[in-house]
């Protein structure tokens, strides 16, 4: 961040920054697109999409040239190499992590409510969509009607959305009645709950299929065309994203996420203020579960395959690091922290492992197999969440409150003749 | 017709239920008390942190786990060292459960001084986020120790007890079958016991033990009356922690297989029973331990019946879980805790 | 005329009884103040009447109606606000945010308002926004709009938990020992502030206080607690003199003696 903050200084110059970022940018897409598999120019590229938060631009100049980094640059400077899927595969995985990271954000971030079983909701969007879009379907539903074609993906991306929200709202009226740290504990176990009861849904009626899990889940299909290879799922994920963010952006600073994080500050004192509690954490609950179960139906049409050891205990505490290493409450911040993460995952614990593979079979160091760093998901999670509470609770990307210029305030009024106060005619209002 | 089919075959299915869930009750019993006390005496380490600091160390589960794995290792040691032979049984599981002991003892203490004690001004919410990045990186820290060592987490010790005895319960009433009893079972329940019996001494009857309520009543004023604080949280930590490791190596002498996840869901379980008997109740957790346990091996052996298969074994987590819920929601001073207002 | 009324309000914690059967007619439109000596019960009283705790007896009306058993977010809307003893802030919320909270009640932007942000969603926080900053130019913070509560001094704090509760727009303002921690100036900055409170925006106010030179100077009628019985009513000049109060506060001896200085 201090390095950060003497580079914004240097630069505060527009078109130097302009020029310079541009330049950037194009850089490194051209050594992706050039160079048969470089990680780390892949990396920087996607990195340019944070360098464009800390600049000083407008913010619609930034959305803009967001859009046209995630939308076309980002696409064809990875199609030069043989590496295209695979990277696409990486960026795709990303911007599922972002969306429920974001989701589980609103639950721990704003309302301040700790989740442990967030995976649940993923779960439920990535079976939704498996069970009709399987001939699994068939076992409770009599006619033959299924499999469902890929075109009805679509329309499952809202229900899967749907229903993740609707049980969002069925855990989180028990759930929400019980107080502070025991909320923890109690999500955990329906986390649990969900993933043995996925396990064994084989009988007596065969929904889930158990622990044998679902496979050739139809493909979405747009106008006969099928999306199979990971550079077609990414533009529906970065799709999805676009609205996530949006979405999140607009509820934080409304009076629903004035209310949120009211809750989490003060519960006590955001009752005094008329702010319904179990309604309102049931919202955050609600919305945070949308995003995931979204994301589940896109996983589940992007894998083709889903058994309940998809989601584990680990995928949640997972979404969590990713929310509290980026900074809770802070939506630029989770979207770095669940990018991180997940590259982490993807690219480097498995290049390091086949770095170290390769020199333990030169002979060139013995690195026990214990030690793999692929291995080593958990020590890492765990060493990142024990740092972060010690010694940057606030994560990478301090959440930061929106501020209101008070001269704009000013003037405006005077244009508005009448206050909200006297509009109601309650009595108390302030008369001025 | 069919009605009076159906209800011919309901009785029929009922009767035969209730004879089959009968037959295995004693072996129900004798497993459940065994798991029970597990449960019981790692919920205590659960009950006393949250009654002084009031926080749920997420990280007691794998301190337990820790505990099965020091108690196992020191075992395998002993035993390549060729002193097993010259040691009559008894002296080698005195001397593995004192090390667990100290062991974990003593990192519990570390633990509260690294990771929690920073924090003890902080949010709630980060403490706890704390607890659970210790509980991966235990996890982890064991695993890969057993993976270098052994080549896989899965770990199998020597069993110092596993004769077993044949309890003929058959005798008592002719529904019931006989129950199976392994010697170490014995041993789990007495240590258990003794285990209980000694904290409860040292709670209700030493100068220390009159400290830990202090402080757990009201930390600030325990200060004004010169009570080091810090050092009684510490030896709080110490005795959870040391309950919790021995109990990982009764668990282990009992179950012989163990693996670096099993600290988990396992203190999970035990944290229900600390609720169930209201947290920061000692007594309470032994109840509830010792509840949690028959509960869970009654679910494994007859969900199945009791549901004509549909729902199987499976799903005896779920019943614990769902009896968490319930008393955190309808009762959450637990059965023999005291209700608590926030104080606004 | 009586706007707030409580009849045999009965509050007990396991053996305690924290309220024993108050009776007292607040009256509209006027400064009334319950004090007592520590753990008289008067907090104890405030949240009974805000719905934090339900009461075991008792009645209590707001305008002619029962409040009992209504949950304390709805008790908020049917015109009761209040502040606390331990200040409780959103503490990492703006200045103007958390006046903005105390407005949720009278915004009526739902999710998908939110989402789509249509003219008059925006016209509406644009409007909450402007009152919110009205408000703080009310209790004198309109100059620190965009900091984070918790950084504001203790004073500062006090007044924002007012301006925040007026925004929800009360007919009753319950002040739980507003001036507790503040040097004398302050002090007399917040009688200022309460009075205009009353006279310009006609809000009953129910304070508690131990600070005996603002209960006297403020108010209009006192109701005195003592182990959450009441003791005694009327006006500041008979309260002074009564001798079950003063006994209640500084023992019998002083009792003989008179006065409550």
């Amino acid at each position: 961040m201090n390095f950060m903050d003497k580079w914004k200084t240097k630069l505060q110059h527009l078109p130097t920054q302009a020029s310079i970022y541009t330049l950037f940018v194009v850089v490194t897409a051209l050594s992706v697109y050039f160079l048969d598999k470089s990680v780390v120019a892949f990396l920087l590229l996607l990195g340019s999409l944070l360098l464009l938060y800390f600049t000083s631009f407008k913010n619609s100049v930034k959305w803009a040239v967001g859009g046209i980094l995630l939308f076309i640059v980002i696409p064809f400077a990875t199609s030069g190499g043989l590496a295209h899927e695979s990277y696409m595969e990486v960026a795709t995985q990303c911007g599922i992590y972002i969306a429920m990271a974001l989701g589980l954000n609103i639950v721990v971030g704003f309302a301040g409510l700790l989740d442990l079983g967030f995976v649940a909701f993923f779960a439920i969007g990535a079976y939704t969509y498996a069970i009709f879009a399987t001939p699994q379907a068939n076992n409770f539903i009599s006619g033959q009607l299924f499999p469902l074609s890929g075109s009805s993906f679509w329309l499952f991306i809202l229900i899967g959305g749907f229903v993740a929200a609707l049980f969002g709202v069925l855990l989180g009226l028990p759930v929400l009645r019980v107080k502070g740290d025991y909320l923890a504990i109690v999500t955990l176990g329906f986390g649990e709950i969900i993933r043995i009861i996925f396990n064994n849904m084989e009988k007596p009626i065969n929904i889930t299929n158990g622990a044998m899990g679902l496979s050739s889940i139809q493909p979405p299909n747009l106008f006969g065309l099928k999306f199979t290879f990971p550079h077609q799922f990414y533009f529906i994920v970065v799709g999805i994203l676009v609205i996530v963010i949006f979405t999140v952006r607009r509820l934080e600073h409304s009076k629903m996420g004035r209310s949120w994080k009211a809750i989490r500050e003060n519960e006590i004192a955001a009752q005094s203020m008329g702010i319904p509690l179990i309604r309102t954490k049931l919202t955050a609950f609600a919305v945070g579960a949308s995003f995931s179960g979204m994301m589940g139906v896109v996983f589940a049409a992007k894998q083709t395959f889903i058994d309940p050891t998809s989601f584990t205990l680990l995928e949640s505490i997972t979404i969590l690091v990713m929310v509290i290493l980026g900074g809770m409450g802070s939506v630029p911040g989770v979207i770095l922290g669940a990018a991180l993460v997940t590259i982490l995952n993807l690219q480097v614990l498995t290049e390091l492992t086949n770095w170290l593979n390769q020199l333990t079979m030169n002979g060139t160091i013995s690195i026990p197999n214990a030690l793999s760093p692929s291995k080593m998901q958990r020590f890492i999670f765990g060493a990142i969440l024990v740092c972060i509470a010690i010694f940057r609770p606030n994560g990478l990307i301090v959440a930061k409150n929106r501020k209101v210029d008070a001269e704009q305030l000013k003037a405006e009024r005077s244009h508005t003749p009448v206050p909200v106060g006297q509009s109601t005619g309650q009595s108390g209002g302030v008369a001025k | 017709m069919l009605y009076l089919f159906c209800g011919f075959y309901i009785h029929k299915r009922g009767f035969n239920m209730i004879s089959e869930i009968l037959q295995t009750l004693p072996q129900v019993l004798v497993d459940g008390l065994t798991l029970g006390a597990v449960y019981a005496v790692v919920a205590i380490g659960y009950t006393m942190v949250y009654g002084i600091l009031e926080f749920i160390n997420f990280a007691h589960g794998e301190i337990f786990m820790t505990g099965a794995f020091v108690g196992t290792s020191t075992l395998l040691i002993f035993n390549t060292a060729g002193l097993l032979s010259g040691m009559p049984g008894w002296v080698a599981y005195i001397l593995i459960l004192v090390t667990a002991m100290l062991f974990t003892g003593l990192m519990g203490v570390g633990i509260e001084r690294v990771a929690y004690r920073p924090l003890r001004k902080a949010p709630k919410l980060i403490t706890l986020i704390s607890a659970i990045g210790v509980s991966f990186l235990l996890q982890d820290i064991v695993r890969f120790i057993a993976d270098l060592k052994t080549g896989s987490f899965l770990v199998t010790g020597i069993s110092l007890y596993n004769e077993n005895v044949k309890i003929k319960t058959s005798s008592i009433w002719d529904s019931f079958d006989d129950a199976f009893l392994k010697t170490n079972s014995i041993i789990v329940l007495a240590v258990a016991v003794l285990l209980m019996i000694g904290l409860d001494i040292f709670i209700n009857r030493t100068k220390w033990g009159v400290a830990m309520r202090a402080v757990a009543q009201d930390r600030e004023t325990a200060s004004l009356m010169s009570i080091n604080v810090n050092k009684v949280i510490a030896l709080t930590f110490f005795i959870g922690s040391a309950l919790g490791g021995g109990t990982g190596v009764l668990f282990a002498q009992q179950y012989g297989t163990i693996d670096p996840y099993i600290g988990f869901i396992l203190g999970l379980k035990a944290f229900t029973a600390a609720v169930l008997g209201g947290i920061g109740n000692v007594r309470g957790a032994m109840f509830g331990g010792l509840f949690i346990g028959v509960l869970e091996m009654f679910s494994a052996a007859n969900l199945g019946i009791i549901t004509s298969g549909n729902f199987g074994g499976e799903y005896k987590d779920v019943v614990a879980f769902i009896i968490l819920i319930t008393i955190l929601i309808f009762k959450p001073e637990g059965l023999f805790g005291r209700a608590v207002k926030e104080k606004v | 005329m009586t706007i707030l009324k409580v009849a045999k309000l009965v509050k007990r914690f396991g053996g305690l009884t924290a309220v024993d059967g108050v009776d007292f007619a607040f009256p509209k439109g006027k400064i009334s103040a319950v004090i007592g000596p520590n753990g008289a019960g008067k907090t104890t009283f405030f949240n009974v009447i805000t719905g934090i705790y339900k009461p075991d007896e008792g009645e209590i009306e707001l305008d002619g109606k029962s409040i009992v058993n209504v949950k304390p977010h709805l008790i908020t809307s049917r015109g009761i606000a209040r502040t606390f003893q331990n200040i409780r802030l959103f503490g990492s919320m703006t200045v103007l945010e958390n006046v903005m909270v105390g407005m949720h009640i009278h915004l009526k932007t739902g999710l998908f308002g939110t989402l789509l942000r249509l003219p008059r969603n925006r016209a509406e926080e644009k409007r909450s926004q402007e009152e919110a900053y009205r408000l703080l130019e009310y209790v004198g913070l309109e100059s620190l709009l965009n900091e984070q509560a918790n950084s504001l001094s203790y004073g500062a704090q006090r007044r924002l938990e007012i301006a925040r509760a007026l925004a929800t727009r009360p007919k009753v303002l319950l002040l739980d020992e507003p001036a507790a921690g503040m040097n004398p100036r302050e002090t007399v900055d917040l009688i200022g502030l309460i009075k205009r409170i009353r006279q310009e925006l006609e809000i009953t106010i129910i304070l508690i206080e131990h600070d005996m030179r603002l209960v006297m100077e403020l108010s209009d009628h006192i109701l005195v607690l003592d182990y959450g019985t009441k003791i005694a009513e009327g006006i500041p000049e008979e309260i002074r003199t009564n001798p079950r109060v003063i006994e209640a506060y500084l023992g019998k001896s002083a009792a003989q003696q008179g006065v409550i200085s």
